[in-house]
C-alpha cells in the first residue's frame, strides 16, 4: 500500500506540528541534565500548550487587530514551510515546487515580521525593545542566509530544495567540499541566532534586558501565546530540518510512499533533530552569552564564513 | 560553478587550507596578544597537518619529516619565544590597532576575495589540487599583510609576519610539492633565525620605548 | 679552492671575534676584509671563461662583479671600523660590533656565490637579519625604531621573494619534472620552455620582494631610517653592498625569466620601478636636513638608475649597470665614511649645524667634496663613465622620453647633493656657533685610509679601467643576454 503524494505531504506538515514541542522538551531535558538537574519531563511543552489553550486571552489597550492576527499568521507560515523543504522524502511532492528555497526563507521572514509588528503594536517597553532588537539582528543575519543559499545553489546548480538534497547526498566528496562545510558552519551560526540560543540569548532566562526574541511574545496570552510558543518550536524544528536534510545528514529519507519507509523517515528525522538539539545544548552550556554589541561580531563571523564559502566555490572551484 | 565535486582528496586539502585562512581571520579579530600567538600556533599545526595529509596521499615520506619539523619549530618553539617576551614585558596584554576588528575583517575579506580572483585569473595550472588551495594560500599572505598594516604593536606585527610565512609554506605545498627536502628545511631554519632576531629586536624596542606599541614610532620622518 | 676560502673566511673570523680580546679582534677583522677583497680579485681571471663550480657554489662573471663590490666595501668598512669604534667602549659592545660586521660581510660575499635560487633567498635573508641586528647595535631610541621598521618591511618583502621562488620552481617543473634542485645553471639554461604565466608572476613578485631590499620605491620606506641610524661602517656596507647584492637577485630573475616572458614585459616593469625610485629620491634629496639621510636617498636614486639601466636593455647599458655597481660601492662607501668622520667631529648629523668643513678637517673635507662629486657622476670619476654608458644605451635602444626624464632627475639629485656639500664644507662657520670652536684636526688616521683607497679606485675606474675588469664586464653582459655562460 502506498500513500498518495499529497497524503505524504500532509504527513510532513503533521510531523513538524506534532513533534516540534517534543523536540523542545527533549532539548530542555538534556540541558538540565548537563547542568546536573533533573529537569522537566520531555512532554512538558505539550502540557504547557494544553494549559495555555484553556486560559483567557487579554490584549493591551490600543492594540489593533494585528496584535491578535499575528500569531495566526505566524503559525500559518510555519505550517507552509514544511511543504517546500524535504522533510520526509527524497522525491518531490506536489506543492513542493510552490516555492524555492528563497521563497521558503521569505515565508519564514514573513512570520517573524508579523510577530515583530504585533510586538511593536502593544506599546509596552519590553516587547518593543525585543521587536527592534530582533529586527536588527535579523537584518544582519539575512545576508548570511542569502550567501548560504547562494553557496548551496552554486554547489547543486539549482534552487529547489529537493533537488539540492539529492545532489548533496550523491557522493562523499560533495559533503567534504570546503564550500559545503563552510556553508554548514555559517548556517549553524545563523540557527543559533534565529532560535535564540547561547551565545546570542539565554534561552531560559527571565531577565527582560537580555531578551531578544522572547521579549516579543511577552504581551500575548492564552491561545495566542500557545500559538506563538508552538510556532517558535516549529521554527526551530524547521531550521534543524533544513540543516540536516540539506547539509549535514540527509540519509534515512523515504524513497517511496509506503508506510514503513515513511515511518522510518519520521523516526530518524525526530532523532536527528534531537541530535542537533544536543549539540546546541552542549554549546549552550560551554559558552557564555555575548554582550549585545558583540552579537554583531558573532554575526560578522558567520558572514565571513559564508562569504568564504561563496568565494571558494565561485572563484576557487572547490 | 561546479556541480561536479572535486575528488575527496582535493576536498579535504581545500578544507584544511580554508581552515588555515579562517585562523588567519581569527588572528585579525583577536583582542589579546596571547590569544594571537596561540592562534598562530594553531595555524602552524593545521598547515603541518596539510603537509602530512599530502604526504599520505602522495606516499612521500619527506613531507612527513617536513610536517614534523614544522610542528616542532612553528607550533612549539616560536610561540614559546614570543610568549616569553610578552610575559616579560609586563603590562602589555591587548593588541593595539588603528581599525576596529570589524572594519579590519571587512577589509581583509575584500582582500581575500581579490586574492581568489587573482589566482583564478593568473592562469597558473595546478595539477592535482583544486585552485582553492592556492587561492587560500595567496589570501593568507594578503590577510597577513593587512594584519601587519592594521596593527600597531610589535608582537602583532611579528605574528603577522610569521603567519605570512605560513601562507607561503601552504602555497609551496600546492605549487612546489616536489621541492627537495633540504631546501624546505633550509627555509624552516631560516625562519627560526628570523624569529630569534625578531625576538631580540622586540626586546630592544621594549627596552628603549618602554612599551610594545609602535604607534609612537614617528621620530624618523622625511 | 679559492671559492671555498672566500666563503668561509668572513664567518670564521666573525665567530672568532666573539672570543678574542677586542684589539686582536680588530686586527683579524681587517685581515678578513683584505683577504676577502684579495680573493675576490683573484677570482676574476677564472670567471672570464666558464663559471667556476664547487659543490653548491657557483661563480660566473656576473657573480664575481657583485662579489668584488661586496668584498671592497667589506675591506674598507673593516679598516674604517678600527678607527670608528672607540677603544674605550665596553668590550662586549666591541665584540658584538665586530662579530656583526664580519658575519654581515661574510653573508654579503656568500650571496652572489651560491648556486640556487632557494639558497640565494636564504643568503639574503641572513643578510637581512644580521644587518637588522647591527642597525640596532647602538641601542638608542631612533636606532631601535629604524631597526624594527627595517626588519619588518624587509622580511615582509623577502616573504614575497620566497613566494616568487616557489612560483619559479613551479615554472621549472614543466621543464625539469616535479622534483629538482633549483640551481642557477638549470634555471638559466631552461629558457623559453618555462611556463610563461608562472614565470611572469614570479618575475613581478621577485621585483617587488627583492626590490624591497634593493630600496626601490614604493617599498623603500625602511631605507632612509635604517641607513641613517646604523653605525657608519654598517651604513656603508648597507648602501654600498647590500643593496647591490639584493639587486643581484633581481638580475638573476631577469636573466631566468627574460627568455620565456619576453624582453618588453621585463623592461617595462623595471623602468616603472626605476623611474619611480629616481623620482622620489631626487625630490627628497633637495629638502634633506640630515647628512646620512641625504646619502641614503642618494642610494635609492642610484638603485633606480640601476633598474633603469637594465630596463633599457641595450648591452652597453647593462655593462654600465655592472660598472655602476662597482663604482657606487666605492663612492657611497667613501661618502658614508666621510660623513661619519664629519659627524664624529661636529657631534651631530644636522646639516644646519655643520659649517666650515674645509677649515676643520684638512683631509676629510676635500675627500667629502670629492665623493659627493663622484656620486653626482662628475668626470673623471667612475660614475661618469657608468652613467654615460647607461644613458647611451637608453638612447640607442630604449624609450627616449624615459632617458630624458632620467637625466633631468639625476640633475635634480645633483643639485641636492652639491648644495649640501658646498654649504657644509665651503661656507665658513659663523663665529659663536659650536662649529667655530672646533679645532683643526682629524679624529683618526685609520678612518681616512679607506676613503683614499676608494677615491683611487674611482679615479682608476673612471679614467682607464683595467682590461681584465672590462673583460669581466663584457663576459657578464654576454652571459646576461643569454649566451652560454
Amino acid at each position: 500500500m502506498q500513500f498518495a503524494p499529497f497524503v505524504v505531504q500532509a504527513f510532513q506538515v503533521g510531523t513538524v506540528v506534532i513533534f516540534a514541542p517534543g523536540v523542545s522538551g527533549f532539548i530542555a531535558k538534556v540541558e538540565a541534565r548537563l547542568q546536573g538537574r533533573r529537569g522537566p519531563r520531555v512532554l512538558q511543552p505539550y502540557y504547557d500548550l494544553a494549559k495555555l489553550f484553556g486560559k483567557e486571552s487579554l490584549a493591551p489597550h490600543g492594540a489593533s487587530a494585528g496584535f491578535l492576527i499575528a500569531p495566526i499568521v505566524a503559525f500559518a507560515c510555519y505550517l507552509t514551510v514544511p511543504l517546500l523543504i524535504p522533510v520526509l522524502t527524497t522525491y518531490g511532492l506536489p506543492l513542493g515546487t510552490m516555492g524555492d528555497i528563497l521563497g521558503g526563507s521569505l515565508i519564514l521572514a514573513l512570520a517573524a515580521f508579523a510577530v515583530a509588528v504585533a510586538a511593536a503594536d502593544t506599546g509596552a517597553p519590553y516587547t518593543q525593545m525585543g521587536s527592534s532588537r530582533t529586527t536588527t539582528f535579523s537584518a544582519l543575519t539575512e545576508p548570511v542566509m542569502l550567501f548560504v543559499i547562494f553557496t548551496v545553489g552554486f554547489l547543486t546548480g539549482t534552487d529547489l530544495p529537493y533537488k539540492m538534497a539529492s545532489t548533496v547526498t550523491s557522493s562523499a566528496s560533495q559533503v567534504l567540499r570546503p564550500a559545503h562545510l563552510l556553508a554548514t558552519a555559517a548556517l549553524f551560526m545563523v540557527i543559533l541566532v534565529e532560535t535564540s540560543r547561547i551565545p546570542v540569548e539565554g534561552h531560559s532566562s527571565t531577565n527582560e534586558f537580555g531578551m531578544i526574541e522572547h521579549a516579543r511574545t511577552l504581551e500575548h496570552s492564552g491561545p495566542y501565546a500557545a500559538l506563538l510558543a508552538w510556532g517558535s518550536a516549529m521554527k526551530q524544528m524547521i531550521l534543524y530540518i533544513l540543516l540536516i536534510n540539506l547539509f549535514v545528514a540527509p540519509w534515512g529519507l523515504a524513497t517511496s510512499g509506503r508506510p514503513l519507509p515513511i515511518l522510518i523517515a519520521v523516526v530518524t528525522l525526530v532523532l536527528k533533530c534531537c541530535a542537533v538539539g544536543c549539540l546546541v545544548t552542549v554549546i549552550d552550556n560551554s559558552f557564555s552569552k555575548l554582550r549585545l554589541f558583540k552579537i554583531t561580531e558573532f554575526v560578522a563571523a558567520a558572514f565571513l564564513v559564508s562569504v568564504l564559502a561563496v568565494l571558494t566555490i565561485y572563484l576557487g572551484g572547490g | 560553478m561546479q556541480v561536479v565535486a572535486p575528488s575527496a582528496v582535493n576536498a579535504v586539502a581545500s578544507t584544511i587550507a580554508i581552515l588555515v585562512l579562517l585562523v588567519e581571520f581569527g588572528m585579525l579579530r583577536a583582542g589579546l596578544l596571547r590569544s594571537q600567538v596561540r592562534l598562530y600556533a594553531v595555524q602552524s599545526l593545521i598547515a603541518s597537518l596539510l603537509a602530512a595529509f599530502l604526504g599520505v596521499v602522495h606516499q612521500e615520506f619527506e613531507l612527513f619529516i617536513l610536517a614534523g619539523l614544522s610542528i616542532a619549530l612553528k607550533t612549539v618553539v616560536v610561540p614559546l619565544v614570543v610568549l616569553r617576551l610578552v610575559r616579560q614585558s609586563g603590562t602589555a596584554v591587548t593588541v593595539s590597532g588603528s581599525l576596529k576588528p570589524a572594519g579590519a575583517a571587512l577589509i581583509a575579506l575584500c582582500v581575500a576575495a581579490f586574492s581568489f580572483f587573482a589566482v583564478g585569473r593568473s592562469g597558473l595550472k595546478v595539477d592535482g589540487l583544486s585552485p582553492t588551495v592556492l587561492g587560500s594560500a595567496v589570501a593568507i599572505i594578503a590577510v597577513a599583510f593587512v594584519l601587519m598594516v592594521v596593527r600597531s604593536d610589535v608582537v602583532s606585527q611579528a605574528v603577522g609576519f610569521f603567519s605570512l610565512e605560513n601562507g607561503v609554506s601552504v602555497a609551496s605545498l600546492v605549487v612546489a610539492a616536489g621541492m627537495p627536502l633540504i631546501l624546505e628545511v633550509a627555509f624552516l631554519f631560516d625562519l627560526l633565525v628570523a624569529v630569534v632576531v625578531f625576538g631580540v629586536l622586540m626586546r630592544v624596542h621594549h627596552d628603549q620605548h618602554d612599551t610594545l606599541s609602535t604607534a609612537r614610532l614617528t621620530d624618523l620622518r622625511g | 679552492m679559492r671559492l671555498l676560502l672566500l666563503v668561509t673566511i668572513g664567518g670564521l673570523v666573525g665567530l672568532a671575534c666573539l672570543v678574542v680580546p677586542p684589539r686582536a679582534a680588530r686586527v683579524i677583522t681587517v685581515g678578513a676584509g683584505l683577504a676577502s677583497l684579495g680573493l675576490s680579485v683573484a677570482l676574476i681571471p677564472g670567471a672570464v671563461g666558464q663559471p667556476l663550480r664547487l659543490g653548491f657554489l657557483r661563480a660566473d662573471a656576473l657573480s664575481v662583479v657583485f662579489v668584488l663590490a661586496a668584498g671592497f666595501v667589506y675591506a674598507c668598512a673593516a679598516v674604517y671600523a678600527t678607527g670608528y669604534i672607540s677603544t674605550s667602549a665596553p668590550a662586549g659592545y666591541q665584540r658584538r660590533f665586530l662579530f656583526g660586521l664580519n658575519i654581515f660581510g661574510w653573508a654579503l660575499i656568500c650571496a652572489p656565490l651560491v648556486d640556487g635560487l632557494a639558497l640565494l633567498w636564504v643568503a639574503i635573508e641572513v643578510t637581512t637579519v644580521v644587518s637588522a641586528l647591527m642597525v640596532a647595535v647602538d641601542r638608542t631610541k631612533p636606532a631601535a625604531e629604524a631597526a624594527w621598521k627595517y626588519l619588518l618591511i624587509a622580511s615582509a618583502g623577502l616573504g614575497i621573494g620566497l613566494f616568487a621562488t616557489i612560483i619559479i620552481y613551479h615554472a621549472g617543473t614543466s621543464v625539469y619534472g616535479l622534483s629538482y634542485d633549483l640551481t642557477l645553471s638549470q634555471m638559466i639554461t631552461a629558457g623559453p620552455p618555462l611556463d610563461p604565466h608562472a614565470t611572469r608572476l614570479a618575475f613581478v613578485l621577485a621585483v617587488l620582494g627583492y626590490g624591497t631590499k634593493v630600496g626601490l620605491a614604493p617599498v623603500h620606506t625602511w631605507l632612509p631610517d635604517a641607513h641613517t641610524e646604523a653605525p657608519t661602517p654598517i651604513s656603508a656596507m648597507l648602501s654600498g653592498a647590500l643593496l647591490a647584492v639584493s639587486f643581484y637577485a633581481v638580475l638573476r630573475y631577469v636573466q631566468i625569466t627574460q627568455p620565456s616572458v619576453g624582453g618588453t614585459f621585463v623592461h617595462i616593469i623595471l623602468i616603472i620601478f626605476g623611474l619611480l625610485s629616481l623620482l622620489i629620491a631626487a625630490f627628497s634629496l633637495i629638502t634633506q636636513q640630515d647628512l646620512k639621510r641625504l646619502l641614503a636617498y642618494s642610494s635609492i636614486e642610484h638603485m633606480g638608475i640601476l633598474c633603469l639601466g637594465v630596463g633599457f636593455g641595450a648591452p652597453v647599458a647593462v655593462a654600465g649597470v655592472l660598472l655602476h655597481v662597482l663604482v657606487h660601492a666605492a663612492a657611497k662607501g667613501n661618502a658614508f665614511f666621510c660623513a661619519g668622520i664629519v659627524m664624529h667631529k661636529y657631534g651631530s648629523k644636522d646639516i644646519a649645524t655643520i659649517r666650515g668643513g674645509l677649515d676643520k678637517l684638512p683631509w676629510t673635507a676635500p675627500l667629502l667634496v670629492v665623493s659627493m662629486l663622484a656620486l653626482c657622476a662628475f668626470p673623471p670619476f667612475g660614475m661618469f663613465r657608468s652613467e654615460f654608458m647607461i644613458v647611451a644605451g637608453g638612447l640607442s635602444r630604449g624609450p627616449v622620453p624615459v632617458v630624458i626624464v632620467t637625466v633631468v632627475l639625476i640633475t635634480i639629485a645633483f643639485v641636492g647633493l652639491i648644495r649640501v656639500a658646498t654649504t657644509t664644507m665651503f661656507v665658513p662657520a659663523r663665529p659663536g656657533t659650536p662649529a667655530a670652536a672646533l679645532d683643526r684636526a682629524e679624529p683618526s688616521r685609520s678612518m681616512i685610509i679607506p676613503i683614499l683607497a676608494g677615491t683611487a679606485v674611482l679615479i682608476v675606474l673612471g679614467l682607464h679601467p683595467p682590461a681584465l675588469l672590462m673583460n669581466l664586464l663584457t663576459q657578464a653582459v654576454h652571459e646576461f643576454a643569454g649566451g652560454v655562460g
